[in-house]
């Protein structure tokens, strides 16, 4: 089957429904052996030094991939820089399809951008609703394993965060990650409960940290929210057939406010003492980190990543810090 | 009851005792002849040779700073630069709510305390240019050591640079250009000070507490008193040792 790669969460359905695999390319170069040999390779072939690592691990990621010839590049909603991206790609013969998810008269333009992917890939919104169905099981699951994390106590921040995050692409295979997914939760409901008093909220794109999430829990706090890739879940819109109105609710590629909204009630819902947000170095989402720290009403604690690998020394005293703190 | 207090810096060592709550003794080594003259290397860990360092019998000991995860100190607890500066501080001040600059010798830190408790902190940007490696390493540029750079705040010129060594060609850039050496260690001050700006005016505050070797630079608190709207600048009596005075503070507090 052919794979196709994409930049960020795209209705997936669609790829799903014409019988082809998609690939989360962000997952590609995280999960590489040597991530930094990556952006060394980006840095080489001219990218900035100064650009989101994200960017330069996905331009690598797909050059290495021998199976990987066309690529979904979100243009609008993630990132700017995508659009340079699919031009260079392009250079290397990577065949790009844009999609935005638009600002401004969502429904209405999301509809077009939806049924023109669906062109592209020459299937019909039934077909892709049928598979909506099919993942929806799935995505039950991810919000089960959430509460897991957040109601009961039991999963792991990590494991929440690694599934949450794998949902983009389900791993390219839904079968197999329903089965795995269920396996984890049998084993996961088996556990007591851990009793770590300090919760904490996480927001803004995943972490290029690799133990993050260990490290908070290390130090007496667990994290039982993550915005971003709860979101890539689209718990919100389980049993919602019609795909415009699910990537309508996604709210990550569209105002902050709707994050903002997104992120207040699930403080709220999961009891949570104070938040981490991420941003990764030189991306417009450190701009809004203003905004966040002063809407949002908990302690907040910005934290900037920009090479893959550990949490570094002063990351981690900036965290225990913040962790004492609160205690 | 005798308390340690090892605060283990990136450049320097501080080791104070507390006997009966009161404050006993201190010791400061560099960094790289401590680990060399005083530790032992054991499995993979590093032991403190106490007989060595002749300080007596410690029935507690509290460590932090760089270095408290790889130092194994028989029976101690660590704990964070940011918690140790805070207990030093209100220790040496009594004050209850201030704002702290702890420059040391490999980063800044402002943290904000309101009754006695931690609010909110900050660190520097990665780059070394707050901190006291930074006035070191200029300080050698234009031939003299930090302490005689120290006393000089009037007419300084203006270093843009925001990388710590970019800043030392532009300096040098500057004594081509013919700029006196009290002029030239007022500039080096003064772009040290700009880089700390930011950071404290964050968490206005009356009083704004200055600890870690850099405290001892006049000029920087000159710039403090006349550029930022805190009333007060303090600097307690011992801003070195603070670290491993907090350290003494939260054994004596718990």
């Amino acid at each position: 089957m052919k794979k196709i790669g994409f930049t960020t969460s795209i209705p997936v359905e669609i790829v799903f429904a014409a019988g082809m695999i998609p690939v989360d390319l962000n997952n590609v170069f995280i999960t590489a052996k040597s991530p930094e040999r990556n952006i060394e390779q980006a840095e080489n072939a001219g990218f900035p030094r100064n650009t989101c690592a994200w960017i330069k691990g996905i331009y690598s990621g797909v050059i290495n991939c021998e199976d990987i010839d066309t690529i979904i590049g979100v243009v609008e909603g993630d990132c700017s820089n995508t659009k340079a991206l699919l031009e260079v790609l392009e250079l290397k013969g990577i065949k790009s399809i844009p999609f935005s998810y638009p600002g401004t008269d969502t429904a209405e333009k999301l509809k077009l951008e939806i049924k023109r992917l669906c062109e592209y890939f020459n299937v019909n919104l039934d077909e892709c609703s049928k598979v909506k169905v099919e993942l929806d099981k799935i995505r039950e699951k991810l919000a089960y394993l959430d509460e897991l994390t957040w109601k009961h106590n039991k999963a792991t921040g990590f494991e929440n965060h690694l599934w949450q995050v794998s949902s983009s692409d389900f791993n390219g295979d839904y079968t197999v990650f329903s089965k795995d997914i269920t396996d984890l939760i049998d084993k996961i409901e088996a556990r007591d409960e851990n009793k770590s008093k300090l919760r904490l909220g996480y927001i803004g794109v995943p972490p290029i940290y690799t133990d993050l999430y260990d490290f908070v829990e290390e130090k007496g706090a667990r994290i039982v929210y993550n915005e971003v890739q709860r979101q890539f879940t689209m718990a919100d819109s389980i049993g919602i057939r019609d795909l415009v109105e699910v990537y309508s609710n996604f709210t990550y590629p569209y105002s902050l406010n709707g994050r903002l909204n997104d992120i207040k009630k699930q403080i709220e819902i999961r009891n949570i003492d104070a938040v981490i947000h991420y941003t990764q170095s030189f991306c417009f989402r450190g701009i809004e980190d203003i905004v966040i720290r002063k809407e949002l009403g908990v302690p907040t604690l910005t934290l900037e990543g920009d090479k893959p690998g550990n949490v570094d020394a002063r990351t981690r005293l900036r965290i225990e810090a913040f962790i004492e703190m609160l205690k | 009851m005798m308390v340690l207090g090892f605060d283990i810096g990136s450049r320097a060592v501080k080791l104070v005792s507390f006997y009966e709550g009161v404050f006993q003794k201190s010791l400061i080594f560099d960094t790289f002849d401590f680990y060399r003259n005083y530790c032992t290397y054991m499995e993979g860990k590093i032991f403190v040779d106490f007989e060595k360092l002749d300080i007596g019998k410690a029935d507690r000991i509290v460590s932090t700073g760089y270095g408290r995860n790889n130092i194994n100190i028989n029976g101690s607890e660590t704990i964070t630069e940011i918690k140790a500066h805070t207990f030093g501080a209100i220790g040496q001040t009594g004050l209850k709510e201030f704002t702290l600059l702890d420059v040391g010798g490999q980063d800044s830190k402002v943290v904000h305390i309101k009754n006695k408790r931690i609010m909110d902190m900050i660190l520097n940007d990665k780059c070394a240019a707050s901190c006291g490696r930074y006035l070191e390493n200029m300080a050698k540029v234009i031939g003299l050591s930090v302490g005689e750079i120290a006393g000089y705040s009037q007419n300084p010129a203006e270093l843009s640079s925001t990388c710590a060594v970019f800043a030392e060609s532009e300096l040098i850039g500057k004594i081509s250009e013919g700029y006196t050496a009290e002029v030239l260690a007022a500039s080096i001050n003064y772009s040290l000070f700009k880089r700390i700006k930011p950071l404290i005016e964050r968490f206005p505050a009356e009083s704004v507490v200055v600890t870690g070797g850099v405290a001892a630079n006049n000029a920087l608190l000159e710039f403090i008193k006349a550029e930022t709207d805190f009333k007060e600048v303090i600097v307690p009596q011992y801003p070195q040792l603070n670290g491993a005075i907090g350290c003494c503070v939260y054994a004596l507090d718990k």
